[in-house]
């Protein structure tokens, strides 16, 4: 097995520290709310009358479609809903969906997939600092071994992946390969086949590959303990989140890079487990400090400092300025703690802990991009 | 020199530049079209639980060559183009939604 590099050993070893000062300081007491959507959210929407205008500028920008639906322009909302300390405060769908249909997440996977590799954390099946070939013995002795866990949830395996969809030839993109074309039946061969252009842990590259190998070595990870159905056992039935949906290649290996599908409500609830902590209903369902973890910058990402400017931690995108390296928050009229997991068409579930809001939009944005500054500000003049 | 291709070498080039590694994958667009069709078409039916008709307007792609047939007993969608590319895909449980056969 290689030994990790000095820089992940020395990330390792802050980790372990940080952990077990975690452990020696008194536990980190859960939350607590008056109740938690397990079942179902509590509805109590907002007045129309008193909100009228605050209502009205986030359904012209979310929900105005342009031309025929057929020529997919703009931005086409199928389902948005804000909650407001625990409570659904707005809610609407559009073109076909209602609050009983699942959509599809694309790569807001990634940040339920790293909060899975924190469930195998908490397990004690995995950590972050191992070798990823120590969850798939089949490529032990690969090259790609020294790739650690934590280096799959923070997109710095280093791996050589073009992160492009149809937008671009398809024959370039490894993503569309790995989901529809020859490299469907095994993800992680495909992925693992790619060349490393840098040391794991020394680059910052977004890519679907890192986070379906992380998906991959958390559900191996916990094979070890529990049954195929742990992903549910350990956190998404608990959270009520039970009808959550992860397709597979034809090996098996989770697409947790991309094939997740929820009801946006469902959705919700993720969201919900990180405003708290990682808690629910009083039990601690991540690590302590793993939230907080997740939503800092990476260091794989500051040592980066890729031109994208979103700061991302364990795949959540933060709105986090970077005043050292001249970085001002990405979502200007956002506050600063906010962060949000996002797909391509516009998929995202956002989280603003300084106002007590998770909102869920899932949409249909073929040819347009909505600006999250602007979705989230309008959402937010809603619920406060 | 086309200009097509002249633009295709300068997308590798840059993906070399920028990535390291100017890779390709063998796929063809029709084996991708079909490909796309059955997955998002059974994913769409399926796990969705959309209309036929919002499925087939939910997996149109650019070519729009693939055409998608759905067998709702069998929860099973087959994609073909131009009669020699066809893929399929079928709905395994309520947690693991479609899988391209």
């Amino acid at each position: 097995m290689p030994r990790p590099s000095p820089v992940q050993g020395a990330s390792a070893f802050a980790l372990g520290l940080s952990l077990l000062s975690a452990q020696v300081a008194a536990a980190q007491p859960c939350p607590t709310r008056a109740s938690w959507p397990t079942t179902d959210w509590p509805v109590q929407l907002v007045d129309r009358a008193t909100k009228a205008e605050a209502l009205d500028a986030l359904e012209a920008y979310a929900f105005t479609l342009q031309g025929k639906d057929s020529e997919r322009l703009g931005f086409r909302t199928d389902g948005l809903v804000i909650i407001k300390r625990g409570v659904i405060v707005y809610e609407r769908y559009a073109r076909g969906y209602d609050v009983t249909k699942k959509h599809l997440s694309w790569s807001v996977a990634k940040s339920l997939t790293s909060a899975l590799v924190g469930v195998a954390v908490k397990e004690g099946v995995l950590s972050l600092s191992d070798s990823i070939c120590q969850h798939l013995p089949e490529y032990e002795g690969s090259p790609r071994c020294d790739i650690t866990v934590k280096d799959a949830i923070t997109f710095g395996t280093g791996l050589s992946w073009l992160e492009v969809y149809e937008n671009q030839s398809y024959q370039v993109s490894p993503t569309i390969a790995m989901l529809y074309g020859v490299a469907r039946a095994d993800n992680l061969a495909h992925i693992l086949s790619h060349k490393a252009i840098a040391a794991p842990g020394a680059r910052w590259q977004y890519s679907t590959a890192d986070a379906q190998l992380a998906s991959a070595v958390a559900k191996r990870a916990l094979a070890k303990k529990y049954d195929r159905d742990a992903f549910w056992t350990l956190l998404f039935d608990r959270i009520g989140l039970s009808a959550l949906v992860i397709e597979e290649d034809a090996k098996g290996t989770p697409q947790g890079g991309s094939s997740m599908y929820a009801t946006p409500r469902d959705f919700a609830k993720f969201g919900f487990l990180f405003l708290n902590d990682g808690c629910w209903n009083g039990e601690r369902l991540l690590p302590e400090g793993w939230v907080a973890a997740s939503t800092t910058p990476s260091d794989v990402y500051v040592a980066t400092l890729p031109a994208e400017p979103r700061p991302s931690g364990y795949a959540w995108w933060l709105n986090r300025p970077l005043p050292a390296k001249g970085r001002p928050a990405p979502w200007p009229d956002v506050p600063e703690d906010a962060y949000a997991a996002s797909g391509h068409w516009g998929q995202r579930i956002v989280v603003v802990p300084s106002e007590d809001v998770v909102m869920v939009r899932f949409g249909d944005d073929r040819k347009g991009a909505i600006d999250a500054n602007t979705l989230i500000k309008l959402s937010l003049a809603v619920a406060r | 020199m086309s200009r097509a291709w002249l633009l295709g070498l300068g997308l590798l080039v840059g993906c070399a530049n920028e990535h390291g590694d100017p890779r390709t994958y063998d796929n063809n667009d029709l084996e991708l079209a079909v490909g796309n069709a059955a997955r998002s078409g059974c994913s769409c039916r399926y796990v969705m639980e959309l209309t036929e008709a919002e499925c087939r307007a939910w997996v149109r792609a650019s070519p729009d060559v693939a055409r998608v047939s759905f067998d709702d007993a069998k929860r099973r969608v087959e994609s073909t183009a131009f009669i020699s590319w066809t893929a399929a895909a079928r709905f395994v449980d309520a947690r693991r939604g479609c899988v391209l056969e």
